[in-house]
């Protein structure tokens, strides 16, 4: 299982990991399909993570969801985490997980590895926090 | 075909206890059906037997008379595995149990009664801790009379295995009484109210020294109890009257203020989800980072008309039932008095306020450091300090109820009162918890009248 600080942007559903849901934000259909772009956090990082279909209701803050085979990739030109099509989501708890809201893994310049074009680096920090869903005063 | 144990959500992953009993049910199927076979079990398969016989009581209803024949045939050790798996059920469970496993359960409970199986006592103590404070709902006041019922049908039964149990159960009665009097009433729950009022009745006039063992919390819980009839009589005679009671040796209320409650009491108005969260908040969530655990802890267990009353239970739990260990204490970690006056802040009760301030200085009245512990009054200490600057009104508010408890609690024992609250300041000091009591005395925002008041009573036992 990956921490959040450790994933990596790619076009493929390789991502096994476990978070506690922080923000959720609005509702919106696209096409036939709702989705909900959220705020999702572990002891390490935080990242944004897109709820679809069903997932928006099921959902609440404060859960502890489980993300099997997620993918971690540009969505209109923004860097979100979702199950997709191949991935499952599932809650397995609620409350007892400590999180971190810096760094956010979707506020991170990402560039082709200068030694193998497939792979993706950081290249820079664009904002500490999530610019969506600003920490708690 | 078995119905499920416990209802689980679309996106919800299985239940791995759920699971388990469910395969052991499944995997036995058979074996479970009379005839049953007379061979003796193997140790593993005694365990897997028991296991697969709990999943048929709860989830089969129609079998269950014919699972409980089986267990009797089988068991070997005095029902203490059934029981043990039945009380980690409820600890991990029971809010998400179907309710036709809920009404199973108390019935499985009856009979692990009638039979004195080893740890029926924990048993009944773990279904006592799922009654939710100040929940009026249909399933919750349910529970709350199927147990009464089943302490009062199975009296014998209990006095003769485990009496001290019924001391746990007149605590949780005790207290669910208060929040079931205050509620304009229906006919349920009137009938609901008089069985837990001839429950407690029963427990105090018949098996008084089982009650002396829960100690002063006894009082603080009898106290709010006082408007009903039958127990304003049983107040006279603890405060005028205790021959009474007929128990040798009992000859003053100042008994029962100087016996120190067992946090085992203080839990049972806790439920084991409460437990765990606030555990949670209180070891890994840190200072300035807490609101949101904070939301979500109130949203889950503080929404709602009437559970505000559930912060007294709670401040109780912070100041008696968890006690962090040092590392804790000088981390970066949330301390008690933060959560408390987060807690304080949320009430919007003036009696549940008053309430809360009695529970938080409840030990202070009495302290006694050979038998109390300085962990149960620092958190009201802390409060009151670190609130100075930022939060005066909270000192204030905080200063003026103890002072005030000094002169009003118990009018014909103000030495012992006053010799608690004496006592605590000076121990605070002594062990450290603050440096000096100048932080008080001789601060400058504090209101002079309250400055006087703590100057005198610190002076009067000099």
């Amino acid at each position: 299982m990956l921490l959040l600080k450790d994933i990596v942007p790619a076009a493929q559903n390789n991502i096994d990991t476990k978070f506690i849901l922080l923000e959720k934000g609005r509702v919106t259909t696209e096409g036939q399909n709702k989705t909900c772009l959220a705020l999702v956090a572990d002891e390490t990082a935080a990242v944004h993570f897109q709820l679809w279909g069903d997932e928006c209701d099921a959902f609440e803050t404060g859960d502890i969801i489980n993300l099997t085979s997620g993918i971690f990739s540009y969505q209109r030109n923004s860097l979100v985490l979702r199950a997709g099509k191949r991935g499952k989501v599932e809650k397995v708890g609620e409350f007892t997980m400590a999180y971190v809201e810096t760094p956010n893994m979707s506020e991170i310049r990402w560039i082709p590895d200068p030694n193998n074009s497939k792979k993706y680096i950081q290249d820079s920090v664009i904002s500490l926090h999530s610019r969506i869903f600003p920490p708690m005063p | 075909m078995a119905s499920r144990l416990i209802q689980v959500g679309p996106n919800e992953a299985e239940n791995e206890i759920e699971l388990s009993l469910r395969q052991t049910f499944e995997f036995l199927g058979p074996n479970l059906r009379p005839p049953f076979s007379l061979a003796i079990p193997k140790p593993d398969e005694y365990l897997q037997l028991n296991r697969a016989i709990l999943y048929g009581v709860l989830c089969e209803p129609h079998f269950a008379k014919t699972h409980i024949k089986h267990l009797h045939a089988i068991v070997t050790d005095g029902y203490a595995f059934f029981v043990t798996l039945l009380v980690k059920i409820i600890h991990e469970l029971y809010p998400k149990l179907v309710h036709s496993a809920k009404i199973q359960l108390i019935w499985v409970t009856k009979q692990m009664t009638d039979v004195l199986a080893i740890g029926f006592d924990a048993l009944l103590v773990s279904l006592l801790r799922q009654i939710v404070g100040g929940d009026f709902s249909d399933a919750n006041l349910w529970l709350c009379f199927e147990l009464a019922g089943l302490f009062l049908d199975k009296w014998n039964c209990i006095l003769e295995g485990e009496p001290l149990v019924l001391s746990s159960a007149l605590y949780a009665y005790l207290r669910l009484l208060a929040d079931h009097c205050r509620l304009s009433s229906n006919v349920m729950l009137e009938e609901l109210k008089r069985s837990e009022i001839d429950l407690c009745v029963k427990i105090m006039k018949e098996e008084f020294h089982l009650c002396l063992k829960i100690g002063r919390d006894l009082i603080r819980l009898l106290q709010d109890l006082v408007h009903i009839p039958e127990f304003r009589a049983i107040w006279k005679d603890l405060v005028i009257n205790p021959s009474q009671f007929n128990y040798p040796g009992f000859s003053d209320i100042s008994q029962l203020y100087c016996l120190r409650t067992s946090s085992k009491y203080i839990l049972l108005r806790i439920t084991p989800e409460m437990e765990s969260q606030l555990r949670f908040l209180l070891t890994h969530v840190k200072l300035g980072h807490q609101k949101r655990h904070q939301m979500w802890f109130s949203r889950k267990f503080l929404c709602g008309p009437d559970r505000e009353t559930l912060i007294v239970d709670i401040v109780r739990f912070i100041c008696c039932a968890h006690h962090p260990p040092n590392e804790i204490i000088q981390s970066d970690v949330l301390p008690r008095w933060a959560v408390i006056g987060w807690l304080l802040k949320s009430c919007r009760i003036n009696y549940i306020e008053a309430n809360v301030k009695l529970s938080l200085f409840y030990d202070w009245l009495f302290f006694d450091e050979r038998v109390d512990s300085v962990m149960n009054i620092e958190p009201a200490m802390l409060l009151m300090v670190h609130s100075i600057h930022r939060y005066t009104d909270m000192t204030h508010t905080l200063l003026e109820f103890l002072l005030l408890l000094l002169d009003h609690y118990d009018m014909n024992r103000k030495d012992i009162i006053l010799k608690g609250v004496s006592s605590s300041f000076r121990v605070l000091v002594e062990k450290g918890v603050i440096h000096s009591l100048d932080v008080l005395t001789s601060c400058t925002v504090l209101a002079p009248v309250l400055k006087e008041g703590l100057r005198k009573l610190l002076l009067s036992v000099k």
